[in-house]
């Protein structure tokens, strides 16, 4: 799923809307080139992302794209289908780095950073090496060595959790401090996957920041992570298996019964559901989607969990 | 996606006019309810705009017959709008614009981009009711708050 940008077809009529940092339109002032959008790794799922180099101020922007069903926009006199709507957002480097550090890390040994970020599908990785202050990033990271005026790094487990850990620590305060997620009535419904659990619990909040900075790291590295916080286990409701799982599977013949019965009546709204129109339905699937992580802003994706 | 080498060797780089930023004009933008499959010109200005109607309780307007209920949305704070559309392939023309001197040298196969209009609010729409605040889009909006968080460095040691 590219941000959309990557499209060129030949009617050049597709247009994109995009909210990208007053900072980006204030540089471009001085700047005749160094604004591109490249294809890297998605950190968290290896496959391909869409991110936004500001090669004038060496700066790296990820896109997201919000996407709901039933959506277009007119634009002057035009119409565009989709409703697409990107951000192009500051995107801390390191969690890129992470994710060729930690391939690197196979090999176990130390390495100068230039053989570390090679990637035969994302050549452009090669752009971050640009990055000021790489060093001085790597740090929270890896563990490095000195020969000859040369550095050669390492990933550190050790340091990349305590690094993660802070990260999970000043998002959980962003969630507080920030509205959004505050307001009661849009935590319960729309941030929180219909837990019964008062949804401002600081457990809540530090398992919501886990799950947002598990967006940029591997899987295996985010349950290490799960543990380094003593996150207790989730209660029954994972956020990402569908209800339907959990009514077919574990539940004791006495109770399935019960179960039937909702069933048949969720099939029966299901039915009705059909006789709605299009944009409630899209209402009544926004309702039920599960809301954990940065998908959560973004309308659903069928992205591919590991 | 990853299926071929073919494919996967052609990471097109899509390189952005700076100077579009600078010059876009201010555009109307809005977000219907609905899904409109054709993407091009419309004549906006002559059956939409007017019908737009502004009330003590926001904006009415009228799609194919559809009651619409509207509500201007600004863009999150330290953020611009800009549409941007894609040029053609650059293959073979000239580079109008040399690259710095620090940018690998532009291939062939890069495609460019441009802004085409920019935008500090635009009209979210609704069926029959202005979109709440649970409404996905606004969630969106609070996004670069967020991510300004997680991706904020931290501090050392």
């Amino acid at each position: 799923m590219a941000a959309g940008v990557d499209g060129g077809d030949a009617a050049g009529a597709r247009q994109h809307v995009f909210l990208i940092p007053e900072s980006v339109k204030d540089a471009a002032k001085k700047m005749r080139s160094g604004l591109m959008f490249v294809k890297l790794v998605s950190p968290c799922s290896g496959e391909g992302a869409m991110y936004l180099f500001n090669m004038c101020l060496q700066q790296l922007f990820e896109i997201k794209v919000f996407k709901e069903k039933h959506h277009s926009w007119f634009i002057n006199q035009s119409v565009q289908s989709g409703g697409l709507l990107h951000f192009a957002t500051p995107m801390d480097p390191l969690f890129l780095l992470l994710h060729y550090l930690m391939k690197a890390d196979k090999e176990g040994k130390f390495q100068p950073l230039a053989q570390v970020v090679v990637d035969d599908i994302y050549p452009d990785c090669v752009l971050l090496l640009k990055l000021p202050e790489l060093e001085k990033l790597l740090r929270h990271v890896t563990e490095e060595k000195e020969i000859d005026n040369r550095k050669y790094y390492k990933y550190s487990k050790e340091k990349t959790l305590k690094w993660l850990e802070k990260k999970v620590n000043q998002t959980k305060a962003a969630l507080k401090t920030n509205n959004i997620n505050v307001g009661n009535r849009v935590q319960s419904t729309a941030f929180f996957s219909g837990n019964q659990v008062a949804s401002d619990s600081e457990e809540d909040y530090l398992r919501y920041a886990h799950g947002l900075i598990s967006d940029y790291i591997p899987k295996e590295l985010s349950d290490d992570l799960s543990k380094y916080l003593k996150l207790p286990e989730p209660p029954a409701l994972l956020p990402n298996p569908p209800a339907k799982k959990i009514k077919l599977s574990d539940e004791p013949v006495e109770a399935t019964e019960d179960y039937t019965k909702f069933n048949t009546k969720d099939l029966k709204t299901e039915k009705k559901n059909s006789k709605m129109t299009a944009a409630q339905k899209a209402l009544a699937k926004v309702d039920k989607s599960g809301m954990k992580s940065i998908d959560s802003f973004f309308g659903a994706k069928n992205k591919k969990k590991k | 996606m990853d299926d071929s080498d073919a494919a996967t060797a052609r990471q097109p780089r899509v390189h952005l006019r700076p100077g579009s930023l600078r010059d876009a004009a201010p555009g109307t933008l809005h977000l219907l309810p609905c899904e409109v499959l054709a993407t091009r010109a419309a004549p906006v200005e002559r059956f939409f705009t007017p019908a737009i109607r502004r009330g003590p309780d926001g904006l009415r307007a009228s799609f194919r017959g559809r009651s619409l209920r509207g509500e201007e949305v600004a863009v999150p704070s330290g953020f611009v709008g800009f549409v941007m559309a894609t040029e053609g392939p650059g293959a073979g023309l000239p580079d109008p614009e040399p690259p710095q001197r620090d940018e690998p040298p532009e291939r062939g196969w890069d495609h460019r981009a441009a802004a085409t209009a920019s935008f500090g609010r635009f009209t979210l729409w609704g069926l029959e009711a202005v979109p709440g605040p649970d409404a996905r889009v606004r969630g969106a909006l609070g996004w670069p708050s967020l991510a300004a968080a997680i991706h904020a460095p931290v501090a050392e040691g």
